[in-house]
Formats: C-alpha cells, sequence, structure tokens
C-alpha cells in the first residue's frame, strides 16, 4: 500500500519532520502507524552485551504497549525486532530498499516474521529499488520521525548509529543511551552522547517515567504456569523457569540427574516450544 | 587434554581390525619390530599446517595419509578453524565412504579410512561467546566469519556436538568421583558385542557402517518416536544426511542402555547432540 504525503494516514509526527518523505510504501498492519513508538538503533556488528541489551529494552518497552520501531539491519535493529516480537508487542521496520530487494538478503526471515506478527515495515522507495549507501542514511530520518524517542544500545565511531541521534536531537526528541564499558570500542557513541548530554538508562522506567502524558500501562505478562506440560518434566521447566539463564550442568546439579536424561528432557522441552536453547548449553523460557 | 583420553574409553580391536590396522602402518613404516602386531586403537592428531595430501594420501607411490593411519582409530583435529579450508574439505568423502581413492600417474590405490573424528574449537575468537561468567568482546560479525570456515557440509558428518564449560580450578582438584574409564569402557565393549552379534551376518562390526536399508530394519522406530523426529525435523531444519545419522546415534545410544528398541528418550538425546545445527543454524 502506498500513502502519499497529502494523505490523512500519513503519520503526524513524520510530516513534522525538516524533509519528510514524499510517499511511504506500506506492508503489514498499517494501525501501528498511530501508536506510540520509540526507536531503538546500535551497530550492526554489535557485541554479545549490545544484543543482550537489545533484547532487554525491546521487550520491557513492548510491556509497556510501545512499539519497537528500527531498521531491520543486521545486529541491534534485529535484535529490537527479534525482542518485540518475542513478547507479542508491536514493531515497525524500516527498509531502506524496495519490497523486491530487502535488504540485507540475510533478514528476509525476520522481515516475514515481522509481517506474521503483526507488524509492519515501512519504505519510502518504489519496489524494484536496490539499498545503496545513501539510503541508509535516509532510512534513518524516518526511524527517528516515526519515534518519539530513541534509544542507543552500541555503535562505533562516525557510525549511521551517531546520525540517528543528531537527526533525532534536531527533531528535538530526547535521545537515551545504554551505557557501555570504555573499553568497548562499539560503546564509543552512546557514551559520547551521555557526555553530551544524552539521557542515561540503566532500566526502562528510567525512559517510561520521561512522559507522563502518555498514559502508559506495563501489561503483565504471566509468569509461564502451563499446564499442558507433562509431569516428567515438569521439574526441569520449574528450575529453568526460575531462572534467566541456566546452564545444563547447574540443572544436573539442582536435580541430582544424569546428564544424559536431562539432554533428552530439555530436548523435548524445546521441541514443544517451551524453552530456548542457547550458546554455551544454557537455556531459558521461550 | 580430554580428546587424548578418549582412546582409553574405545573398545578394544578386534583380531580382523587389529590385522588391518597393522598392514597400514606397516606400509608406512611405523611398526615396531619388538611389539610386531598393533593391539591398541591409533590416535592421531595432525597439527593445523597439515597438507590436503598429507591428511588422506599421496606421493608417486600412494603412501597412506593421516586419515587412514588413524583407520580403525581416531583423528583428532585440535582448534578445527584454524585448519586449511582445503584440508577440510578432503574430509567429506573419506568420512562418507571410509576409504579413499588415491590416483596417481603409475598407481592408483584404495585405502581403508574408517576413523572416528573428533575436533574442537573455541566458539569465537576470543573464546567467550555464551558464557555466562565472562563478557564476550568478538562482534557479530567476527563470530559468524569464524564459524564460517567450517562449512556446513562437513559440520553434517559429525554426530555428536558438545558445548563444554571452561573448568574451573575447585574443580580440578576436588575428590569428586565420577565413572572411571575403565567402567566406561566396560559399557563401550557391551554395547559393541550386541552390534557385533547383531551385524556377524552383514560382515559390518558397528552401528557407524549400517547403510540406509539396513537402517530400514535395524532402526525402527515406534510411533511416539516418529512423530518426535517429524517434529524435529520441521523444528530444527535438520538436512536428509542427518537423519540417517541422527538413527544410528540413537541406534548406538539404545545399545549403551541394553535396550532392544529405540526409545524416546534414547531419540530425543540423539537429537540433541545436533546442537551446532540447532543453535547456529544460519551462521553455517
Amino acid at each position: 500500500m502506498k500513502i502519499n504525503i497529502d494523505d490523512r494516514r500519513y503519520p503526524e509526527q513524520l510530516r513534522k519532520i525538516h524533509n519528510p518523505p514524499k510517499q511511504l510504501y506500506l506492508k503489514g498492519n498499517k494501525k501501528l502507524l498511530d501508536t506510540i513508538g520509540i526507536a531503538i538503533i546500535g551497530s550492526r556488528c554489535c557485541t554479545q552485551y549490545g544484543e543482550k541489551m537489545a533484547r532487554k529494552f525491546s521487550k520491557e518497552l513492548s510491556l509497556y504497549g510501545i512499539t519497537i520501531i528500527s531498521g531491520m539491519a543486521k545486529g541491534i535493529d534485529s535484535f529490537a525486532h527479534i525482542g518485540s516480537i518475542e513478547t507479542t508487542g508491536n514493531t515497525i521496520a524500516i527498509i531502506p530498499s524496495g519490497f523486491n530487494n530487502i535488504y540485507p538478503k540475510e533478514n528476509i526471515k525476520l522481515y516475514n516474521e515481522i509481517i506474521q506478527n503483526n507488524g509492519l515495515v515501512i519504505t519510502e522507495y518504489d519496489e524494484n529499488e536496490k539499498a545503496t549507501s545513501n539510503r541508509f542514511l535516509e532510512r534513518n530520518r524516518i526511524v527517528s520521525g516515526l519515534a518519539i524517542a530513541t534509544l542507543v544500545i552500541e555503535g562505533g565511531t562516525r557510525s549511521g548509529t551517531s546520525v540517528t541521534a543528531e537527526l533525532t536531537k534536531k527533531q528535538e526528541k530526547n535521545v537515551f543511551c545504554v551505557p557501555s564499558n570504555l573499553e568497548n570500542s562499539k560503546g564509543i557513541t552512546p557514551n559520547k552522547l551521555i557526555k553530551e548530554g544524552a539521557f542515561l538508562v540503566t532500566e526502562v522506567e528510567d525512559i517510561i517515567s520521561k512522559y507522563p502524558e502518555i498514559n502508559l500501562k506495563k501489561i503483565k505478562i504471566k509468569k509461564c504456569k502451563d499446564n499442558s506440560i507433562s509431569e516428567e518434566y515438569k521439574e526441569i521447566f520449574d528450575i529453568i523457569n526460575n531462572e534467566k539463564e541456566i546452564h545444563i550442568n547447574d540443572i544436573a546439579k539442582k536435580l541430582k540427574l544424569d546428564i544424559n536424561e536431562i539432554s533428552y528432557k530439555l530436548m523435548m522441552l524445546e521441541l514443544e516450544d517451551k524453552i530456548v536453547s542457547l550458546p554455551g548449553n544454557n537455556y531459558r523460557i521461550k | 587434554m580430554l580428546a587424548k583420553r578418549i582412546t582409553t574409553i574405545l573398545p578394544d580391536l578386534t583380531f580382523e581390525e587389529a590385522l588391518e590396522v597393522t598392514k597400514i602402518h606397516s606400509i608406512s613404516g611405523m611398526t615396531d619390530n619388538d611389539i610386531g602386531i598393533i593391539t591398541k586403537r591409533p590416535f592421531r592428531s595432525p597439527h593445523h599446517t597439515i597438507s590436503p595430501t598429507s591428511m588422506i594420501g599421496g606421493g608417486v607411490i600412494p603412501k597412506p595419509g593421516e586419515i587412514s593411519l588413524a583407520h580403525n582409530g581416531v583423528l583428532f583435529l585440535d582448534e578445527l578453524p584454524e585448519f586449511n579450508r582445503n584440508t577440510l574439505e578432503v574430509l567429506r568423502g573419506p568420512l562418507e565412504d571410509r576409504n579413499v581413492t588415491i590416483s596417481r600417474l603409475y598407481s592408483k590405490v584404495v585405502y581403508p579410512a574408517n576413523f572416528m573424528l573428533v575436533t574442537s574449537m573455541n566458539p569465537c575468537p576470543c573464546g567467550y561467546y555464551g558464557s555466562i561468567e565472562k563478557e564476550c568482546k568478538c562482534s557479530k560479525l567476527a563470530i559468524e566469519k569464524y564459524l564460517n570456515r567450517i562449512s556446513g557440509p562437513l559440520l553434517d558428518r559429525i554426530d555428536l556436538h558438545v558445548e563444554v564449560k571452561p573448568v574451573k580450578y575447585q574443580k580440578l582438584n576436588s575428590g569428586n568421583k565420577v565413572e572411571s574409564s575403565k567402567q566406561i569402557k566396560e559399557r563401550v565393549n557391551n554395547a559393541r558385542r550386541i552390534q557385533y552379534l547383531r551385524y556377524k551376518d552383514l560382515n559390518i562390526f558397528s552401528n557407524a557402517e549400517l547403510t540406509p536399508k539396513m537402517i530400514e530394519k535395524y532402526c525402527v522406530l515406534n510411533e511416539e518416536c516418529k512423530k518426535i523426529l517429524e517434529l524435529a525435523f520441521n523444528k530444527l531444519g535438520l538436512s536428509a544426511r542427518a537423519y540417517g545419522r541422527i538413527l544410528k546415534v540413537a541406534r548406538t545410544i539404545a545399545d549403551l542402555d541394553g535396550s532392544n528398541n529405540i526409545q524416546k528418550q534414547h531419540l530425543a538425546e540423539a537429537i540433541q547432540y545436533r546442537s551446532l545445527d540447532r543453535k547456529y543454524g544460519d551462521k553455517f
């Protein structure tokens, strides 16, 4: 679907920016244009810390009913979208190319997932247009333009991330930053932004409290109390349910069971979509 | 350290196997005159700078390479991603056929290469990806590049993937008693005996050598197991090659358990061992 700038459905937020796109092509749930969104941006080659933070804040913001806006690039962008999808939140992806040339190709799977999960994908380019380097920067103005604020997770020097943060400031919106380790080369942008006066964020409430005028209520997700789990696997499931992330050896220690028995039960739980296995033989609840 | 210990739990060589091993070592000039027949399973661990030719064998008159010297034993490749890509890719054929054909101008030789491939690697360049205790400092791109050095088809031929935690100091000298190699070896020998008796008319020794037709006959799954396997395939995106391999592993786990049929716990454990396909699937 295409909407022009003079269309009634064109998002008001976006019309206000310095150079709004003349038209938008949409795919997915158009209602999301009227929701309150926060942009989560960051480096394409992020660290493990960046991944964790992107998922965490995306999930927690989603629980407040906020739409997560990002660029569907590799790295932080992807994890922001994934975090939102996993909590059945709303998410908008803005891509730097037409719908026939999804960029990056690796994320076509994510693209389909966003649309299937009631998300929205936006581009200002005709369907056959390809992604070029200047389009990444052009795309960033829409990311910050649609959002009421921007959360910066990780970014190196002279990165697209810092450009988006600058755009956000120019659009007179708040920039929030997750601080990083000083030795982390991907932490330069957020730390620099903090030094220049951006808000430092350690928990999601730091962001929420800045917007009292918006009626935000945290949706409580029931802790998985699944009756569909058979008695056989219940014990293990409960242990994982109580922890954020747990190693298979620690489960074995707690239950005093053989590792092969546990690994078979974990496999069954994984197949039943109750838990996820992480690198390093760690497990968490889905 | 862990990999070196693997020979201590391997089943004893049968007489036929011992003869084969001795023959190969003999033509390579590696036999010991005092001992005569080789009774221990060979353990070969070539350095990662090894060339493809010395891996599979070669020369004007082809000599056996590392894979043939490891026949009926273990070929251990430490730090797998450091190996030359070509050197690793030449393993594909022998891993499937269990022998290698070397053609040169004056001769053509088929050497047996029925070895167990054991390899080790780090999860990422810094070695801490996935660790809870210590933060990994590698970028996603760096991790992807590192894992990409191992091709999907090669990974597909590796049946058991186990991720291990770094060992803490306290554990190194804690007095905790665990199953000793001797006890494990006994279990392995028992499982081998079951297989030996089961396949004695077929001219093979172990589950690993089962052909697709034999798999149909000896790795029968009940309805419940069939459902689990179907679910696993759709969810984890396993390859067709993985199918036969999972069944063989499940058969072996059942043998170790002393069970006549493959039960669901055996199958699930076998699937669980394909963890790299599951977790890093998109990266390979």
